[in-house]
C-alpha cells in the first residue's frame, strides 16, 4: 500500500494504491492521525487506486472519521470501486462515510 | 469420487497470511475459479487467519493448517484449523450494521464479511483443533455479477 499526500486548501487529500490489510492498515490509521494532529479537519482519501481492504481497513476508517467527527471535520471517501466497494457496501458503510465518485465532487462540499 | 486434500502448515501469525493466499489460490486457480474472484478468497482467508493468530494460541504460539479440496464442479471446499484453545467464531454477535458513524463499533465485521462472500461455513471442534471450514463458488465469476 501506498499513501500520497497532497495539501489543499480545504482539506488534505490522500491518494491511496494497492492492498489495505491486516499487516499495513495500522499506517493509513498512523497517516491519518498525523494530519489530524497537524490540526487538519477534512481528509479526503482518493481510492481509485485501492485494489483490497479488509475488515482491518475498515477499522482504521472508522475510527479516523470517529476522531474527525468528533473535531467537527470529516473523511471523505472518493473512487471507491471493485471489491473494495463490495465490502463497503456489504457492511452498509456507504452512508456511514461520505462517498463521491470524483475528488472535484467532494471538494465542492467542503 | 473428490480429489484429496491439499494441505500447507505455517505458523498462526499475520505473516502467514500471503502464503497460505498464494496456497489457495493455486487451488483456485486449478478448480476454475475466476481471476477476479481471488479477491474475495484472499479476503475470506485473512480475516479468519487473523482470528486464529489473535486468539487461538495467544500468549503462546502455535500452527495453523490450511486445506482445501474441490468439491463436485462448482465449489472449493477450504479447512482452517489450530490446535488453540476452543473458540468458535461463528458464535460472535452480528454487528449492528444500521447506525451512525459516531455509533458504529469499529470491529467486527470481519466474520460478517466471511460469511457473505462464502456458499457456506461450519466450525467443529475435531479433538484437540477447531476446525472452520467453508465452501467458496467456482461458478459466480463475471456471470453472476451480469445479471
Amino acid at each position: 500500500m501506498k499513501i500520497e499526500p497532497t495539501e489543499l486548501e480545504k482539506a488534505v487529500l490522500l491518494k491511496v494504491t494497492g492492498r489495505m490489510d491486516a499487516e499495513n492498515a495500522h499506517e493509513f490509521e498512523e497517516a491519518c492521525e498525523r494530519w489530524i494532529t497537524h490540526g487538519t479537519k477534512h481528509l479526503i482519501a482518493e481510492l481509485d487506486g485501492l485494489q483490497y481492504v479488509s475488515s482491518m481497513g475498515l477499522r482504521s476508517f472508522l475510527s479516523v472519521a470517529q476522531k474527525l467527527q468528533s473535531a467537527s471535520g470529516s473523511l471523505i471517501l472518493c473512487g471507491l470501486h471493485g471489491l473494495p466497494r463490495q465490502v463497503f457496501e456489504m457492511t452498509r458503510l456507504i452512508g456511514v462515510f461520505p462517498v463521491f465518485e470524483t475528488t472535484q465532487q467532494a471538494l465542492a462540499t467542503l | 469420487m473428490d480429489p484429496p486434500f491439499k494441505r500447507l502448515t505455517l505458523p498462526a501469525i499475520a505473516g502467514s497470511i500471503s502464503a497460505f493466499s498464494q496456497f489457495v489460490r493455486g487451488g483456485a486457480l486449478a478448480a476454475g475459479v475466476a481471476e477476479n474472484e481471488f479477491g474475495k478468497l484472499d479476503l475470506i482467508l485473512e480475516e479468519i487467519l487473523v482470528n486464529v493468530a489473535r486468539y487461538a494460541y495467544s500468549p503462546e504460539s502455535g500452527a495453523v493448517e490450511v486445506a482445501y479440496t474441490p468439491v463436485g464442479p462448482h465449489q472449493l471446499l477450504v479447512e482452517i484449523a489450530d490446535f488453540g484453545r476452543v473458540f468458535n467464531p461463528l458464535q460472535a454477535d452480528p454487528p449492528d450494521l444500521s447506525r451512525g458513524l459516531a455509533e458504529r463499533p469499529i470491529g467486527g465485521l470481519g466474520v460478517f464479511l466471511v460469511r457473505s462472500m462464502v456458499d457456506s461455513i461450519a466450525y467443529r471442534r475435531e479433538g484437540d483443533r477447531n476446525v472452520l471450514s467453508f465452501t467458496f463458488p467456482l461458478d459466480r465469476g463475471d456471470a453472476g455479477e451480469n445479471e
